[in-house]
C-alpha cells in the first residue's frame, strides 16, 4: 500500500487510527502490529512470512545474546550476533542481489548461478537493516533484549517507515515500544509533518517527475544541452521530495501514534561541500552504516590505507544498497572518490572559498551523481552525461525545451524555495496566532489539493520501491 | 502552538479523513462515470483465489478511488491546480488557444510502423480492385498555431508524406484539403475526430483522388444537432473551462438504408441517433458508433461500392460518401476477424479506402489483419 493513495489515506489509515485510540492503552501495540502486517500483506501477500520469520529469527537471537552476555560468555554472544547478521544479510542477498549476481556472472560466461527471477520484497532493504540493528545493539549494551515477541514485532513491521523508512535503530525506539505517550500536541504536530510530506510528494515530486520523465525518454539525438541539464535538475528535485516526502510521512504517521523518528533530511542542497550533503541526506542510513559497518571496521583510528579502504567499503555498500545494479555501485564509488577528494585537501579550500561557490560545486557533483544514479544503462547514461558536457553533438536548446521551462518554471522555482530552509524560518518568525492561521490554512489547502491529486494521478510510482 | 490549536488541529484532519470515509462509504455506487466515459469499477470478490493472486487487492483500490466522495470535482480540481501552475497540459492533452483541447502524438514505433506498412501492400496485392490509403492528420497538426509555444508533439504532414511514398496503393492527401481550411471549425476543440465540416473537406480529398465529382457544401444544409458537446479530449484532460462543441450534420437521410452489425446479427440502423445526443459520448450520434460492419447502401445505385477499412473518424465522413457510393461497408478491424480479400469478393467491392487517423494508425494493433 502506497501513502498517496486513497486506500491508504481514507480507509486504512482512518480506520487505523479510530480503532487505535479506541482499545484499551495494553492492547495498542496489538493493533499497530495487525494493521502493519495487514498493511505489508495487501502489497506483498505471501511475502509476510518473512515478517514472521524475521521477527521470530531476531527476537530468539535477540534473548540469547543477553542471555550468554549475562553468564559472561562472550564468544557465545558473538556467535549469536554474527548467526543473526548472517540470516539478515542472506535474506537480503538472495531477494536482492540473487538475479543480478547470476545476470553479472552469465554476462562474463559463468554460469553456476542460474537467474531466478526473484521478487523483489518491498521495504526489504529496510527492515533487515532495522532487525540487524536490534542484535547488535543488545549485545553492545545499548539496548536490552525484547521480552514481548508481539512488541519486536511491531518493532519489525511499524507501518510508516516499513516501506521506505527511515531505518530506524532498535535503541532508538525500543523504550518507545514498551511505553509512549499520546496526546493532541503530539497528533497535531504529526498531522503537519504528514501533511508536509504528502504535499512534498504529491505536489512537488511527482510533477516535477514528469518533466524528467519527458527527458529520460528521449533518444539521445533528441536531446539538448539545456534539456539535459533540466532533466537533471528536475530528478534531483523529484528525488530529493519524493524519498524526504515519504520520510516526512512516516514520521508524521509515527506521531499520531506516539512515536518518535528521527529526522532523515536536513536541507541536503544548501551543503556547502560531498561531505556536509551526506550528513544531511538520508541521514538514518548513513549513521547506519558509519554505527554498524564504518567503525566496526576500525574508523578512522587505523592506518591511512586501513582507513581508506573502511571508506571504500562503506560506500561501495551504500552504493549497491540503493539498488542491485552496477549504476548504483558506481554512484556510490564516485562519493567515495570525491568525499576523499574532500577529506585530503578540498574541504580547507571550500571553507575558505565563497559560499555561492562551495554550494554551486556541491550542487553540480550531486547532480552529476543523480544522472549516474538515474540512467541504469550504461550506454545511455554515457551518452547523456556527453550531451550535459556539451559532447553529444546536439544543439545547445530547442524550442521543445523552451516549451518545458515555462511550463515548469513555477514549480521548480517552489521546489527550489523548498528545498531550503527559508519557508520555515519565514513561519517561525510569525506571532503564534499568525502561525496557527497559516497553518490552518495550509492543513485545509494541502488536504484539498492533496486529495485532488490523490483522486486525480494515477501517475504514482514510489522510486524508492527498488531498494 | 497552544494545546487547544493542536485539539483543533487534529480534530480538522481526523473529521477530514473520516468525512471522506463515511460519505465514499454511505453515498450510493456509480456505475457509469459520464466525466471519463468508462464503466467504474465493481466492489471486489474476496475469496481464497483473489487473495492469493493479489486481484483482490488491485480491485479494491480501483474501487475505492473509483467510488471516492465527490471524485468529478477531485479531479477538476486537480487540472486547475496544475493550469495554475502554469502548467499547459495534462494527461497528454494540451490546453491550446482559442479554447482548444489537443491530443499529443507520440513518435511511433518504427518496427510495427513498417510492418503494417506491408499489411498495407499486402492487401493491395491481395484483392483486384483498386486500394486507396489515407491518413488524416490529427489536430495538433493542422491546427498547430493553436498549440502551446514549442510544445512537443509528432510532424505529422512528413511522416504522411514518407508513408505515401512507400506503399504501392493510391493516396489521399487529407493533409493539404484539412490544411487549406484551418481557419474553420474541421475539428471539434473538445474530442479528437474531426468536424462533419472537416469530414466534408475531407470526402472531397477522397473524391478528388478517385476522380470522382467533388460536392459543394452550398448543396446542404446545416443542421446543428447539440451545442453540448464535451468530448474525449475533454474527459482525459480533466479540464473543465472550455466551452462545449457543437455537433452539425449536412446530408439528410432520406433514401438511405443503413444495417448495423454490433454483435453478429444485422438489424437496421441509421446515419443519425440521436440517443447518444443525451449521453456523454455524443459522437456516437454518427452511426451509433464503432461497431465490426456497417453498411449503408444509397439510392446511386448505378455508383460504384466502395469498403472503408475504418476507424471513428469514418462515421461522421460516411454521410458525404453516401453522395458518390451506392455501397458503403464500413468495416472495423479491431472487432472483425473476417478476410478483408474474401469480403470484398464477396460482395463485389469496387473500391478499397484504408481509412485512419495517423494516431489511430500508429497505435492500433490489428493492421496486421489487412493482408488476411
Amino acid at each position: 500500500m502506497v501513502f498517496s493513495t486513497p486506500l491508504f489515506m481514507f480507509y486504512f489509515l482512518a480506520l487505523t487510527l479510530l480503532v487505535y485510540y479506541l482499545v484499551p492503552r495494553k492492547l495498542r501495540n496489538l493493533v499497530v502490529l495487525c494493521s502493519s502486517l495487514f498493511f505489508y500483506y495487501w502489497g506483498e501477500r505471501e511475502y509476510v512470512i518473512i515478517m514472521f520469520l524475521s521477527t521470530a529469527i531476531d527476537f530468539t537471537h535477540g534473548l540469547m545474546v543477553e542471555h550468554f552476555k549475562k553468564k559472561d560468555n562472550d564468544k557465545a554472544a558473538r556467535r549469536v550476533v554474527a548467526a543473526s547478521i548472517i540470516f539478515n544479510l542472506a535474506l537480503l542477498g538472495y531477494f536482492k542481489y540473487w538475479d543480478f549476481l547470476a545476470a553479472s556472472l552469465q554476462s562474463i560466461g559463468l554460469d553456476f548461478m542460474p537467474v531466478l527471477g526473484i521478487h523483489l520484497p518491498i521495504g526489504i532493504s529496510f527492515y533487515t537493516f532495522q532487525t540487524m540493528s536490534y542484535t547488535i545493539d543488545v549485545y553492545r549494551g545499548d539496548a536490552r533484549a525484547q521480552r514481548s515477541i508481539l512488541n519486536f514485532g511491531t518493532f519489525v513491521t511499524l507501518f510508516p517507515q516499513l516501506i521506505a523508512g527511515p531505518i530506524i535503530k532498535y535503541k532508538d525506539l525500543g523504550d518507545q515500544i514498551d511505553q509512549r505517550t499520546t496526546n493532541a500536541d503530539k497528533f497535531s504536530s504529526g498531522v503537519q509533518i504528514f501533511m508536509v510530506g504528502l504535499g512534498k510528494k504529491l505536489l512537488l515530486a511527482n510533477n516535477v517527475g514528469m518533466l524528467w520523465d519527458s527527458y529520460k525518454a528521449m533518444a539521445l539525438t533528441e536531446l539538448t544541452v539545456a534539456g539535459s541539464w533540466l532533466g537533471v535538475i528536475a530528478f534531483s528535485l523529484q528525488l530529493y521530495f519524493d524519498f524526504s516526502g515519504y520520510s516526512d510521512m512516516a514520521v508524521g504517521l509515527g506521531r499520531m501514534l506516539g512515536f518518535e523518528f528521527l529526522p532523515n533530511f536536513n536541507y541536503p542542497y544548501i551543503s556547502k561541500s560531498i561531505t556536509e550533503f551526506w550528513r544531511r541526506w538520508h541521514i538514518s542510513l548513513s549513521t547506519w552504516f558509519r554505527e554498524y559497518l564504518y567503525i566496526p571496521l576500525g574508523g578512522n583510528r587505523c592506518s591511512k590505507s586501513r582507513w581508506m579502504f573502511n571508506l571504500f567499503v562503506v560506500w561501495a555498500a551504500t552504493g549497491i544498497w540503493h539498488g542491485a545494479s552496477w549504476n548504483y555501485l558506481i554512484w556510490g564509488l564516485y562519493f567515495f572518490v570525491l568525499l576523499m577528494i574532500e577529506k585530503f585537501f578540498l574541504l580547507d579550500k571550500l571553507q575558505k572559498a565563497p559560499a555561492l561557490v562551495a554550494h554551486l560545486y556541491t550542487l553540480f557533483f550531486v547532480a552529476i551523481s543523480w544522472a549516474i544514479f538515474a540512467l541504469e544503462d550504461f550506454s545511455h547514461m554515457a551518452g547523456y552525461l556527453k550531451v550535459m558536457f556539451g559532447l553529444g553533438g546536439v544543439p545547445l536548446t530547442d524550442s521543445a525545451f523552451g516549451y518545458y521551462l515555462t511550463s515548469y518554471l513555477p514549480i521548480l522555482l517552489i521546489a527550489g524555495a523548498a528545498s531550503t530552509p527559508l519557508g520555515a524560518k519565514v513561519y517561525r518568525g510569525l506571532k503564534p496566532r499568525a502561525q496557527q492561521v497559516v497553518c490552518t490554512l495550509l492543513v485545509i489547502a494541502g488536504l484539498l489539493v492533496c486529495t485532488a491529486y490523490v483522486v486525480a494521478s494515477t501517475y504514482n510510482p514510489f522510486l524508492y520501491f527498488r531498494f | 502552538m497552544s494545546h487547544k490549536f493542536n485539539r483543533f488541529l487534529s480534530a480538522l484532519f481526523c473529521i477530514f479523513l473520516g468525512g471522506m470515509l463515511v460519505l465514499s462509504t454511505v453515498l450510493p455506487d456509480k456505475e457509469f462515470s459520464p466525466m471519463e466515459n468508462r464503466y467504474l469499477a465493481k466492489p471486489p470478490k474476496l475469496s481464497v483465489q483473489s487473495l492469493s493472486e493479489g486481484t483482490f487487492m488491485s480491485e479494491a483500490e480501483k474501487y475505492v478511488s473509483d467510488h471516492l466522495a465527490g471524485r468529478d470535482l477531485w479531479v477538476s480540481l486537480k487540472t486547475w491546480c496544475e493550469r495554475l501552475s502554469g502548467k499547459q497540459e495534462n494527461n497528454g492533452v494540451y490546453f491550446g488557444s482559442r479554447d482548444t483541447l489537443l491530443t499529443r502524438v507520440d513518435a511511433p514505433d518504427p518496427e510495427k510502423l513498417a510492418q503494417d506498412m506491408l499489411s498495407v501492400d499486402k492487401l493491395v496485392s491481395n484483392v483486384d480492385v483498386p486500394v486507396w490509403f489515407g491518413l488524416i492528420p490529427s489536430s495538433a497538426a493542422v491546427w498547430s498555431d493553436r498549440l502551446p509555444k514549442g510544445a512537443p508533439t509528432l510532424d505529422e504532414f512528413p511522416l504522411i508524406q514518407q508513408l505515401y511514398s512507400q506503399t504501392a496503393a493510391q493516396t489521399i492527401d487529407f493533409s493539404s484539403a484539412l490544411s487549406a481550411h484551418a481557419d474553420e471549425d474541421i475539428y471539434y476543440r473538445t474530442d479528437h475526430h474531426w468536424t462533419s465540416l472537416g469530414a466534408f473537406y475531407g470526402a472531397n480529398a477522397l473524391f478528388e483522388a478517385m476522380e470522382l465529382d467533388p460536392l459543394d457544401l452550398n448543396d446542404f444544409e446545416k443542421t446543428t444537432v447539440t451545442e453540448d458537446f464535451n468530448g474525449t479530449t475533454f474527459s482525459t484532460s480533466g479540464v473543465r473551462w472550455v466551452k462545449p462543441d457543437a455537433i452539425d450534420t449536412y446530408v439528410p437521410e432520406d433514401g438511405i438504408k443503413v444495417t448495423n452489425n454490433f454483435d453478429g446479427t444485422f438489424t437496421p440502423g441509421s446515419l443519425y441517433v440521436p440517443e447518444h445526443l443525451e449521453q456523454k459520448d455524443k459522437y456516437k450520434f454518427f452511426l451509433g458508433g464503432n461497431q465490426p460492419l456497417c453498411i449503408i447502401e444509397t439510392e446511386h445505385t448505378d455508383a460504384p461500392k466502395v469498403l472503408v477499412i475504418r476507424d471513428s473518424y469514418s462515421d461522421s465522413l460516411a454521410p458525404f460518401l453516401t453522395q458518390r457510393f451506392s455501397q458503403i461497408h464500413l468495416f472495423d478491424l479491431r472487432y472483425n476477424l473476417n478476410s478483408v480479400q474474401k469480403y470484398v469478393e464477396e460482395n463485389d467491392i469496387d473500391q478499397v479506402v484504408v481509412l485512419y487517423s495517423l494516431n489511430n494508425f500508429l497505435t492500433d494493433s490489428h493492421l496486421k489483419q489487412l493482408g488476411r
